[in-house]
């Protein structure tokens, strides 16, 4: 579209499917070449595949963030396949969504969590910095809404997103002298798993969208990926250590 | 909770911060029972129940110079030791006792050269609002105290903490004993007068971090 992005590349986790996929089309649409870092290909091939077909630079790369050498491939890859990595966005998680009590958290709950998010943030920092210093780049995780406002339903998994705001601060402080940025998202957007949610309780997509100044749910790729663009791009030079909502207005607290 | 017996506060910690409060709890007059995070227990119903992280005392560290064991205790284990002692603690509380969580003001802020103990800090931070939400129906509060980083670290740790956050000089000059300082907040979580204050974040470091 703009040119925003050309030249560079842009690596996303879980980028087969979801907010990712949508992030990915955004940053392709703007001239990135993309990689989509996903665990199943048979969602990141075809998304690549489809991306290709729209004109863009895009390959699948099968990653597991629970796997710090599937990171480090995944990386790596990058480098070999297109030169460079400018931009780095730690997308995946896991963990189941239904609603848990604070004290029936159950240990693998704990662990998927804690592997995807914390740990996956921390393997993927590791390895993508020398490269991100190299070109001055751009490190971008998501957050969420619930783990700022803490969560009802999902206590957890809010623990665990909210984490991450405090290590993209704590990377802006170190990365900074090296001209790399780092912030976060908090989407709220229409994914694969929101829309089954939607299909087990009709109710819920509206009463969501009522509590919207917005009025809707957001699209992956028209209302998040904006947000990835302009994380990855110069439009973002004097920002970091950062949240960026976008959530069409629903959590108001920053 | 009967409000003229003496409170009853469970602190799950470890070390010289974790000995610290529970004395200066003990000298405002609380029953302090001190369980490990390796494995919380509690076994008598609780006023309060404190959460203190484990903090590793090390100085500062860059995030690419940091191991993964080291990772995982100082920014995955507070978190996982949390949970557990939520758990632990269920059965015990009910209405007019109080959650809290006690971390460095570093999980608002984060620190440059810590960041897995700020990041275990606003996960925490998260989790007591989540606790806040999930127990306020049966009368239970959760808060979280935010406090000077050199509480948890240790005064050397937590000067290079506090140098590697966005942090100002503090307003305020401590009494001398800061344990004693944040216990006076915790002791004031328990009375009648904070029955509605929950899910919030007080912040008890001298007038340092002053961010809402």
């Amino acid at each position: 579209m703009t040119g925003l992005l050309d030249g560079r590349v842009v690596l996303i986790t879980g980028g087969g499917a979801g907010i990712g996929l949508g992030m990915a089309t955004a940053v392709a649409e703007h001239g990135a070449a993309v990689v989509l870092a996903a665990r199943r290909l048979e969602n990141g091939e075809p998304a690549a595949a489809a991306l290709r077909d729209a004109g863009h630079d895009a390959v699948c790369l099968r990653c597991d963030v629970t796997v710090r050498e599937d990171l480090e491939a995944a990386v790596a890859g990058t480098v070999d396949r297109f030169g460079r990595l400018d931009c780095c966005i730690h997308n995946a998680v896991g963990g189941a969504s239904r609603p848990v009590a604070v004290e029936d958290v159950e240990p693998h709950l704990i662990d998927d969590l804690m592997a995807t998010t914390v740990r996956a943030s921390f393997d993927l920092a590791q390895v993508a910095h020398p490269h991100l210093v190299a070109t001055a780049g751009s490190f971008v995780m998501m957050t969420s809404a619930a783990g700022m406002e803490g969560s009802p339903n999902v206590p957890a998994y809010a623990m665990v997103k909210a984490s991450q705001r405090a290590l993209a601060k704590s990377l802006a402080g170190e990365w900074g002298s090296s001209g790399v940025r780092v912030n976060c998202i908090a989407p709220i957007a229409m994914t694969p798993a929101m829309a089954s949610a939607f299909r087990a309780n009709p109710d819920l997509e509206s009463r969501l969208a009522a509590r919207t100044p917005l009025g809707r749910i957001g699209d992956p790729a028209a209302d998040i990926g904006p947000v990835a663009v302009f994380l990855a791009s110069d439009l973002s030079r004097f920002v970091t250590g950062q949240t960026v909502v976008a959530d069409g207005g629903g959590f108001l607290g920053l | 909770m009967d409000e003229s017996a003496t409170p009853h506060t469970v602190l799950c910690g470890r070390g010289d911060a974790a000995t610290g409060l529970a004395t200066a709890l003990t000298g405002l007059g609380h029953r302090v029972s001190v369980t490990d995070p390796g494995d919380p227990t509690i076994d008598a119903p609780a006023d309060m129940a404190v959460f203190v992280p484990v903090v590793p005392s090390a100085g500062p560290t860059p995030l690419v110079d940091l191991a993964t064991a080291d990772w995982a205790a100082a920014a995955e284990a507070p978190m996982r030791a949390a949970l557990a002692f939520a758990r632990a603690c269920r059965p015990f509380v009910g209405r007019g006792s109080v959650f809290v969580a006690v971390v460095p003001t570093s999980a608002m802020g984060g620190a440059a050269g810590f960041a897995a103990t700020a990041t275990a800090a606003e996960g925490l931070r998260s989790l007591t609002k989540g606790i806040a939400k999930q127990w306020g129906s049966d009368g239970v509060r959760a808060n979280t105290v935010a406090v000077d980083p050199g509480l948890l670290l240790g005064d050397a740790a937590g000067a290079a903490m506090a140098a590697g956050s966005s942090l100002a000089d503090a307003a305020l000059t401590g009494s001398g004993d800061p344990f004693a300082d944040v216990a006076g907040v915790l002791d004031t979580l328990t009375a009648p007068g904070a029955r509605f204050v929950t899910g919030s974040t007080i912040t008890a470091d001298g007038g340092v971090w002053m961010a809402p």
